[in-house]
């Protein structure tokens, strides 16, 4: 919207007189389609990272993630479980027991699970729970181009042997998603097209708007590449 | 080169071309341009040829010369056509999109596919597996929605988009037509 708004502004420092209606046509029509081009961009990006996001989440939810990694949120998830379920009084049991269960101590694990079956709850549900919260925590982190998170997804990108490119360019090979990008790409042409087709026409009725326009253009499509730093993790 | 004996040949059979020949035929063909109402003139429409008046007047100014009033209000008529054609767009996206329920045809079938398949499969009494009830209450969101409305939209944008095209090409000419007869008649 702001884009828009400068654009608008940006036209609005050179508009023609009432007398030149044609002139304001054609400069709402450059205006309008270049608002046009910068939304189809978003909408493709948008696409883009929310399959990024969710491929990295899958990737994440399966064994590439390390245990240690989210062991402590697993250990608090079964200890306020645990608190529930025990009397009042066995709160130290409950952190004990939670604790031992969390290092793999196979007598904890034992007691854990009847406890938690008896209440109708699944041990390996709540270990999954613990590690899916954890890999999306992190995919969230590294889309936020946190450092830290940025690092450790792309060693375990590395020691599973692949890349992000290639798992979002084979689950767009499996959907609609590729057919939808592509439409995208489609509609953007159109649009730079018939902005450009616009603009020459402004050119050859007076070149100096012309150009201003074009310059103008030039810089808002500037702005919308910017360089993503990494930030630096807490 | 067509050859005469073609062209004549075409022109015979044009002859029996004259579109569908029963009454609710015709009545349909009668309402195509209707649909929209896209192909239908300016002229047709009082408000809106109104609206190209006052538009030709402000593009022709003072200029009492006929031609220059003739070739303004083209370009008038082209200009209102084009934002009659945008706005049909806009309309068909934001319905859509503000629609919190929207869902295209083909998942709808999707959908009642995999409910059929479920009931026969384990019967009505059976609980449904939390991944078909989370399927079931799906929903395209976000960019996501915008993608699915222009893949379902496909064909009326497409339309859209070659009535855009033609105007805009009609415009650029007319614009170019009247600039040149200013330049001609200027005193």
């Amino acid at each position: 919207m702001a884009v828009l708004m400068e654009l608008e502004s940006n036209s609005a420092g050179f508009r023609a007189p009432r007398t030149q209606v044609i002139g304001e046509i054609l400069v709402a029509d450059v205006a309008a389609l270049e608002w046009e081009v910068l939304r189809w961009r978003r909408v493709k990006v948008g696409l883009l990272r929310t399959h990024e996001l969710r491929m990295l989440t899958e990737f994440l939810s399966g064994p590439a993630l390390d245990y240690d990694l989210y062991r402590e949120d697993f250990e608090n998830d079964l200890q306020q479980l645990l608190q529930d379920k025990l009397e009042k009084d066995q709160a130290d049991v409950a952190q004990t027991l939670s604790h031992d269960c969390a290092e793999g101590n196979p007598d904890a694990i034992d007691k854990v699970r009847s406890i938690l079956e008896r209440a109708g709850l699944d041990l390996s549900k709540i270990l999954k729970r613990a590690e899916t919260r954890k890999a999306e925590e992190l995919a969230v982190e590294y889309v936020r181009h946190e450092q830290a998170a940025v690092k450790l997804v792309h060693e375990l990108l590395a020691e599973a042997g692949t890349s992000l490119e290639s798992l979002i360019s084979e689950r767009l090979r499996n959907g609609n998603d590729l057919d939808y990008i592509e439409r995208i790409d489609r509609l953007t042409t159109i649009a730079e097209d018939r902005r450009n087709a616009s603009l020459r026409e402004i050119y050859r009725r007076r070149a100096i708007l012309g150009e201003k326009l074009r310059r103008s253009l030039q810089e808002i499509e500037a702005d919308e590449f910017k360089v993503i730093e990494g930030k630096n993790a807490a | 080169l067509t050859s005469d004996r073609k062209i004549k040949a075409n022109r015979v059979n044009a002859q029996a071309s004259t579109g569908p020949k029963t009454t609710r035929g015709r009545a349909r063909v009668a309402r195509n341009a209707l649909r929209h109402a896209l192909t239908l003139s300016i002229n047709s429409n009082p408000a809106l040829s109104e609206e190209a008046d006052v538009l030709a007047r402000e593009i022709a100014g003072t200029d009492p010369q006929p031609e220059i009033q003739e070739l303004a209000r083209r370009i008038a008529e082209v200009q209102i056509e084009l934002r009659r054609i945008r706005d049909v767009r806009h309309r068909l996206l934001s319905e859509a999109l503000i629609d919190p329920n929207y869902e295209t045809l083909a998942m709808m079938r999707k959908k009642f596919r995999a409910i059929i398949h479920y009931a026969r499969a384990f019967g009505p009494d059976t609980p449904t597996p939390d991944d078909v009830v989370e399927f079931l209450h799906s929903k395209p969101e976000g960019p996501h929605k915008l993608a699915t409305i222009l893949a379902d939209k496909a064909r009326q944008l497409l339309a859209l988009d070659r009535y855009e095209r033609r105007a805009l090409s009609r415009r650029k000419f007319a614009i170019r037509a009247f600039d040149a007869a200013r330049r001609r008649l200027r005193p």
